[in-house]
């Protein structure tokens, strides 16, 4: 926000005593939150219009007869202003106990508990007793369709929702309806916010409890949530988002800002479909079949079956892997299948129809439903299959080498898929029908479950944490591939995810040069324009 | 509430001042009668009337009407500033502004149903549901409050037998506060359908009641087509 | 003269043909001698008009009393984009009904003023937005609009001049928020009549995102006039600080209510006793509104000595804005009508800011228990602080416009609201 002052379109002023410089165009309330004051706003939103209607962001700037709304007053040179003066807080006051008047007393059971900007304002500046002796008005709950439901009466009329779908989706649904303190924020009658594929982000957006979740209600409580950076799984734009966890499942996911990626929002679809990180059938322990038998055993003892059964082979490997696996664990496949003297690895996504978001350049649910399709294609890896993520499979069905499968339960697969093959070796987080008589099963974690990147469509690699614990004995399959190629290869695998990152950047030109620092919370863009194979 | 403390004659008779006929004041011999297709575009929005005569399921719009819409489109920028007169008109036609309605004018004018709704439901002046064939505002403001209209509003339920908001159960009259006509030199104002009543006194209250009710019956409410009394 | 009274002490400029239906016609206006100052405007140059009203003193009719031609100055001296001249005609002001008499008996006036300030700011496009529940006003205007245009005033080539001036009649629907100049500039677009920050302001960016200026229907009156005659003939009346002739409405409980046209810095009390006849059957003054239901109350002894001015009436205690006086005798229930007050603009916000769309219903709701006697000593404490906490918070001015009634009646008519609050007696009451 502030730059070195040498600009000719700078300008300096003192905010709360302090002497700052700030680029011309600057609101007060920009220039406050650069130097770390948080000025109290509800209609205000970075990605959206500023309408200065909810007055509470109003600030004393000497000279001035009226005290200014600091979202929408630009910086003038050698201004005072004063956020926190005796009068600003006494306004700010004064304007929290309109907004308390009607509001009625829902903190128990009201979902933003915890995570509400007015609890937050009142409790640092409110009065301390409420002096309202009238019944307050009731507006009651009201269903917009979609996963959105209002209550009315906790609404702060910020607008904030009405403007978003307006500006952002550019399909105004939502609109204020009725006028003065009879004023509420409607639907057109019937109709709803169904068809709108971003609407989840008024809920996010809305300061107060009035716009809730319908799958998030009374589910748990916001203080109860750990946050974790992670990137959405569910298409290759690569939002960047947080996903709240308790008791190792995952309660809901809301966007993290990016403003070269995502802003400030998330598509329904994607925020939906957290659901898919908290199944329950997951592989738990490295299983062996030979022979007859199938036996379960730990790591060690796994992997020194899987190198004893892969001993001498020399090409000829056919893997197929999901798109949803970090670059690091595709790119311990590679590393893999060229250890073994080289073959083919396939991959299979569906697709889906694109849903831009107008008020955002660049940003849609893109067609390619998995998150680093990208990734796969980097590495050279072929795509196969429909648009609905199947097909594709009779590549590898009846082949006599090594057939290694990484995360794709192979839902489509025939029966006797890999029945001829020298080995068929599934690392995988869920159980597999198709894959239920494979030579080795080997339990991975999720991308939930392990640190790692993405890249996405525009070639941008995108970190994401460990959000839950690794069930059962699952690991990282950078880890287990890297260590079976030292077993067979001697060396050693890599021992982090940022060594693994940095083993890609050895085979992939686009990721030379690029660390885990440089790529950090908000990506970095590949080193150039890869010519890809496949689809 | 107190007795009214004085009599002002306006329109329940003349101050005697000027010697001036009700068509003369109202200018109904200078406007005459208003085509339906408006005549001058500049004019055009001017001359929505609340009638007496409703017809929800009229179409929007036909005929003289859509002339006038044309009219009306074409004197401003865009089709959204048109969004106020092209209400006036359907609910000229139609007597208030349904769903359907709102759907419909979002629809001629390339707007969202929901946007449309919140236009629609800022204003005072369109019904969101239907009314008596008379709509009966009368002014509580402060003038005409000082001047008895509280009294005024209590004949008018009195003698249509509803309460405020309450349509009669003819179908007649529909009685409703309103805020400052802008008649407050002629207390208290009382204003049915497009028509002023001034000076009413709750003992004029059944007289104004009988002669509306008794359709085309002569003064104070004689019309010009298309307007209303 | 005024109408439906007239007095001799009027100066009847504006008001000279109120109650003569021949002026409305275009040949009744024009052997009135109307439409001679828009020729003469047509062949000064726009500065040179702008300049006279400047010299006129002219100051805002609607209320703010800003100085006219200072404000037709402010509009941008590139005329690349389109400019556009918003008449004011939406009166919604409680005590205030000038405007419709305007628009009904000279509305040619009306249009020349128009006019000639559009020709002087550049603006070739006007709208006079009159509100909704005006029919007859909007008819009557609507037909002289159209004569205008047939005789070549209005159009493409007003008057031969070679200027375009294009006038529309745009309709309201019954909101009172729509008369604060923004909140029209919003209904006008087609949207929720809802004001918008200032800066920027409407002579930059406005209707439409075009430079723009707004200017109540009295105000647009008193220009053709001031161009026939000079500004310096306009000063002739009035005082230094507040030039010319005002339309006063007076209402209420008076003899003979009405409007009347009468210079500014006339005495209140003259134009209560003298001018109105007085108060019916004799009874004594209690309190009288100057200037709309949003300045505060003047107490009787406050209007003896009270000039109707914009400056007298600051003296007094009170403020002029639009000139509707409002008189209230000893029959009066100042806290019913107080609440009252308080009720239309809770009716009337437009709900954006906090401050006014929870105060007003508030200070309603307040106001209709301390009637109900159901009030108690620190409602009035209470009524101040919020009315305080609602002024100088908000977009608009409509939040400030609660507290001077709700103050100014506690502090000068407190024994009435103790009377309610202690012994739920009602004083004033016959």
């Amino acid at each position: 926000m502030a730059d070195n002052g040498q600009s000719p379109d700078s300008v300096s002023l003192t905010i709360d005593g302090n002497e700052i410089t700030v680029p011309q165009g600057t609101t007060l309330l920009q220039a406050a939150q650069g130097m770390g004051t948080e000025v109290p706003h509800y209609c205000y939103h970075p990605g959206l219009s500023s309408p200065a209607m909810c007055r509470l962001c109003l600030v004393e700037v000497e000279g001035a007869p009226k005290l200014l709304p600091s979202c929408t007053t630009t910086v003038a040179p050698d201004q005072v202003v004063h956020t926190s003066s005796e009068k600003a807080h006494r306004m700010r006051t004064g304007v929290l106990e309109f907004y308390l008047v009607n509001h009625p007393l829902d903190c128990p059971i009201c979902d933003q508990s915890g995570e509400c900007e007015l609890q937050d304002y009142v409790f640092e500046e409110g009065r301390e007793h409420g002096r309202g002796r009238e019944p307050k008005r009731v507006f009651g709950r009201d269903d917009f369709g979609g996963d959105v439901l209002f209550y009315g009466d906790r609404c702060v009329m910020c607008t904030r929702c009405v403007r978003f779908l307006n500006e952002m989706e550019n399909n105004p649904l939502l609109s204020v309806v009725e006028r003065g303190n009879r004023s509420v924020i409607d639907t057109f009658f019937d109709s709803g916010l169904e068809d709108a594929e971003w609407a989840g982000n008024v809920v996010d957006i809305c300061p107060v409890g009035a716009l809730v979740s319908k799958d998030f209600l009374h589910k748990a409580r916001a203080w109860d949530l750990d946050h974790t950076p992670s990137i959405c799984h569910s298409c290759s734009q690569g939002c960047n988002i947080d996903l709240h966890t308790r008791d190792n499942l995952v309660h809901r996911m809301k966007p993290r800002h990016n403003h070269s990626v995502n802003g400030h929002w998330i598509c329904d679809y994607g925020r939906g479909r957290y659901e898919s990180l908290n199944r329950g059938d997951r592989l738990d322990a490295p299983v062996v079949r030979d022979g007859g038998h199938t036996t379960a055993m730990g790591w060690n003892e796994a992997l020194e079956a899987v190198v004893d059964r892969l001993e001498g082979t020399d090409g000829g490997v056919k893997a197929v892997v999901s798109p949803s696996w970090s670059n690091e664990d595709l790119g311990g496949v590679a590393n893999f299948v060229a250890a073994l003297g080289g073959g083919d690895v396939f991959y299979r996504s569906a697709k889906g129809e694109e849903a831009p978001l107008p008020g955002f350049e660049g940003l849609a649910r893109r067609e390619d439903l998995a998150p680093n399709t990208r990734g796969a294609e980097l590495l050279g890896f072929e795509r196969v299959g429909d648009a609905a993520g199947s097909g594709g499979l009779e590549r590898l069905a009846d082949h006599k080498g090594v057939i290694l499968v990484l995360g794709d339960s192979l839902p489509d697969a025939p029966e006797d898929f890999g029945a001829a093959a020298k080995a068929v070796i599934y690392l995988g987080a869920h159980t597999s029908a198709a894959l239920g008589s494979a030579s080795f099963s080997l339990p991975v974690t999720t991308f939930a479950e392990q640190e790692g990147t993405f890249t996405n469509h525009d070639g941008r690699v995108q970190r994401f944490w460990p959000a839950l614990d690794a069930p059962g004995a699952s690991r990282p399959a950078w880890l287990i591939l890297g260590a079976t190629v030292a077993a067979l290869k001697g060396g050693d695998g890599p021992r982090s995810a940022d060594q693994a990152f940095q083993l890609l950047g050895q085979r992939v030109a686009a990721y030379e040069g690029i660390t885990y620092e440089d790529v950090n919370h908000s990506g970095a863009v590949i080193n150039e324009t890869v010519t890809v194979t496949g689809d | 509430m107190t007795d009214i403390p004085f009599k002002n004659p306006g329109w329940a008779g003349n101050t005697g001042e000027y010697d001036l006929t009700e068509e003369q004041v109202r200018g109904l011999d200078f406007v005459g009668v208003r085509p339906l297709e408006g005549a001058h575009a500049a004019g055009s929005a001017s001359y929505p009337f609340m009638l007496a005569e409703k017809a929800p399921e009229a179409p929007l719009f036909e005929g003289g009407y859509q002339e006038r819409f044309e009219k009306i489109l074409s004197r401003y920028p865009n089709s959204r500033a048109a969004l106020l007169p092209a209400l006036n008109l359907a609910q000229e036609i139609r007597g208030h502004i349904s769903p359907e309605t709102m759907d419909r004018v979002a629809e001629l004018l390339d707007l969202s149903g929901a946007y449309v709704r919140g236009v629609a439901t800022f204003y005072t002046m369109y019904n969101k549901r239907p009314v008596g064939r008379y709509l009966i505002q009368v002014c509580t403001n402060i003038s005409c409050n000082l001047c008895g209209a509280e009294d005024v509003l209590e004949a008018f339920l009195k003698y249509t037998d509803t309460e405020v908001g309450e349509t009669s159960s003819d179908g007649s009259f529909t009685t409703i506060e309103a805020e400052c006509l802008a008649g407050c030199g002629y207390p208290t104002c009382v204003q049915i359908n497009s028509r002023y009543f001034e000076n009413v006194t709750p003992q004029e209250v059944p007289k104004i009641l009988k002669v509306l009710k008794n359709e085309g019956a002569a003064a104070p409410s004689s019309a010009d087509e298309g307007g209303d009394g | 003269m005024g109408y439906p009274y007239s007095h001799e002490k009027e100066v009847p400029i504006l008001s000279k043909y109120f109650g003569d239906p021949e002026a409305r016609t275009l040949d009744g206006w024009k052997a009135r001698g109307g439409y001679q100052a828009l020729k003469k405007a047509l062949e000064m140059t726009p500065e040179q008009v702008i300049d006279t009203v400047k010299d006129s003193g002219l100051r805002g009719r609607g209320g703010a009393g800003f100085p006219t031609g200072l404000k037709w100055s402010f509009m941008p001296k590139d005329k690349t984009k389109a400019h556009y001249l918003l008449c004011n005609a939406d009166e919604s002001e409680p005590g205030t009904f000038k405007d419709r008499e305007l628009l009904r008996w000279v509305p040619h006036l009306l249009i020349e003023g128009c006019a000639i300030a559009a020709y002087a700011m550049g603006a070739e496009h006007i709208y006079i937005y009159c509100r909704g529940e005006f029919f007859e006003a909007t008819q009557v205007l609507g037909r002289a609009v159209e004569d205008a245009y047939e005789d070549g005033i209005l159009g493409e080539d007003a008057m031969g001049s070679g200027q375009k001036i294009d006038l529309t009649v745009h309709v309201g629907a019954g909101a009172y928020i729509c008369g604060e100049e923004t909140g029209l500039m919003s209904s006008l677009e087609g949207r929720r009549g809802e004001p918008r920050v200032k800066p920027p302001f409407p002579a930059a960016v406005g209707a439409f995102g075009m430079p723009t200026t707004i200017n109540n229907v009295e105000t647009l009156c008193a220009v053709p006039p001031i161009i026939e005659n000079g500004g310096e003939w306009y000063r002739q009346w009035g005082t230094e600080k507040s030039p010319g002739t005002k339309l006063f409405c007076v209402s209420g409980h008076v003899n003979r209510p009405g409007n009347y046209e009468l210079p500014l810095g006339f005495p209140l009390k003259d134009l209560i006793h003298d001018v109105c006849g007085g108060i019916p059957e004799g009874r004594a003054l209690k309190a009288v509104i100057p200037g709309g239901s949003s300045v505060p109350l003047l107490s009787a002894e406050e209007c003896e000595t009270c000039a109707l001015s914009y400056e007298g009436v600051v003296e007094a205690g009170s403020m002029l804005g639009c000139a509707s006086v409002i008189v209230m005798d000893e029959s009066t229930d100042i806290v019913h009508q107080v609440m009252r007050m308080a009720s239309f603009y809770a009716h009337e916000s437009c709900g954006q800011c906090t401050p006014c769309r929870e105060g007003t219903a508030w200070v309603t709701k307040i106001l209709r228990r301390i009637e109900d006697g159901r009030g108690t000593e620190e409602d009035l404490d209470t009524l101040i602080e919020l009315t305080d906490q609602m002024t100088g918070t908000t977009i608009c001015v409509l939040s400030d416009s609660v507290s001077p009634p709700v103050q100014s009646s506690i502090a000068k008519f407190k024994d009435e609201y103790l009377a309610l609050i202690r012994r739920g007696e009602r004083m004033g009451v016959t």
